[in-house]
């Protein structure tokens, strides 16, 4: 598992990363990428469309995201909220972007439901890739994967790469307002063995 | 999960339901050896659309609800019964809910019960009050058979224990009467297997039963 997880980074490596790095109030997440040296790895398959909603009718403009995982056999949904960045003394003080982000799983009306209160269609994007789970200062989750336009809406199978050749990888772990500069620094700590 | 049935109270025309009523159907439950469990509660919320323009509002659902149950904690339950949609959602929902600003909770019902145990059956006698009043608005008793969770196989059982219950509270000679209209889960896309989301389907529905029988009464 370990050799496949480097092997696995090092043809990352071999070609332009984008990296995300983010981290939120309440729940948190944080991507980092780098040699594993932790016992325990468990991998994962990712297969996920991320659907990105806004409802641009009222006092203040909303975006939501629909998240539908179809690695499983029965495809399952979650709606997901990601806010504005941290600003100020404490964000200055961290080195990775400092967001809040909330997530529920839901059943599988969540498309429908969102539609009827009025939200519209912005994009959807398809992520196909691996993702592992370990510890290391913090329970983390490096997700590689591919981003994937969809020509048609939902066609999963007519996806092409938004940029041919680049993986997204991301580092994510959860934290909360009163722990997230330790996961920070466990981040910061784990991105130092990220190649360049 | 078991099978449970919703009846709603319809007070006489001319008449208002009150405490009396609930302590004469609490009684009645009792006259059936029913046994004291515990207390249950449930609350739904009315959503309205956050516009800056109200005369839009033709455009957003007008029965937006959202149902929490103190049995589940950390689920939520949305309903939009025009289009019959029912989600169910972490109770975390809420917090997106509350960030998206998209809508607010306008008014709110409390569903508090009294659980009582009968052999195979559990019943739910349960006051619908407002949140923070203690006016009464309506009554509902809730029905749960628990040795079965297919809704079709459970029919005959139910309709004769609802048979039952109806007779036991026409001796009370009370000015009104239960009410049993079973929402058609399939128009929400559920199943035969009973589940929290067909609970709070009916929830729905009954709440509307009494907002109507209110209206029509006024």
């Amino acid at each position: 598992m370990l050799e496949e997880l480097s092997h696995v980074l090092n043809c990352v490596d071999n070609t332009c990363i984008s990296c995300v790095m983010q981290l939120s109030v309440a729940d948190m997440e944080c991507v980092v990428q780098g040699i594993i040296e932790t016992q325990y790895i468990i991998l994962t398959f990712l297969q996920l469309i991320m659907i990105i909603w806004t409802f641009s009718i009222g006092t203040v403009a909303s975006e939501v995201r629909l998240l539908c995982d179809l690695e499983q056999s029965e495809p399952s949904w979650s709606v997901r909220h990601v806010g504005g960045a941290m600003r100020g003394a404490g964000a200055e003080q961290v080195s990775v972007l400092v967001r809040s982000m909330v997530e529920s799983k839901t059943s599988k009306n969540a498309l429908r439901l969102f539609y009827a209160l009025g939200y519209k269609f912005d994009h959807e994007l398809l992520r196909v890739g691996f993702s592992f789970n370990f510890y290391r200062g913090a329970q983390i989750t490096v997700t590689v994967a591919s981003i994937n336009k969809m020509l048609k809406l939902h066609a999963t199978d007519e996806a092409v790469p938004v940029t041919l050749g680049i993986q997204m990888v991301e580092v994510i772990a959860p934290a909360t307002s009163e722990n997230y500069t330790e996961v920070a620094t466990a981040m910061s700590s784990f991105c130092e063995y990220l190649a360049p | 999960m078991p099978i449970r049935c919703i009846l709603h109270w319809q007070p006489n025309q001319g008449t208002v339901v009150n405490s009396q009523v609930l302590n004469e159907i609490s009684q009645c439950v009792e006259t059936l050896n029913g046994v004291k469990e515990g207390r249950c509660k449930a609350s739904l919320t009315f959503y309205r659309p956050n516009l800056r323009d109200q005369s839009v509002t033709i455009d957003f659902p007008r029965d937006f609800l959202g149902i929490s149950m103190l049995e589940l904690p950390n689920k939520y339950f949305f309903i939009i019964r025009g289009q019959k949609i029912v989600l169910e959602a972490d109770s975390s929902i809420l917090l997106i809910m509350e960030k998206l600003q998209s809508y607010k909770s306008k008014v709110a019902l409390n569903f508090e019960g009294v659980l009582y145990k009968l052999g195979d059956f559990q019943i739910r006698v349960i006051k619908v009050v407002p949140n923070q009043a203690e006016s009464l608005r309506g009554i509902m008793v809730e029905i749960e058979y628990l040795p079965i969770s297919s809704i079709e196989k459970s029919k005959q059982i139910m309709e004769e224990f609802i048979d039952i219950w109806k007779e036991i509270v026409a001796k009370k000679s009370l000015a009104g009467q239960f009410m049993h209209a079973e929402p058609n889960y399939a128009e929400y896309g559920l199943g035969d297997n009973y589940t929290s989301q067909h609970t709070a389907v009916q929830y729905a529905a009954a709440l509307a039963q009494l907002i109507q029988s209110a209206q029509v009464r006024n």
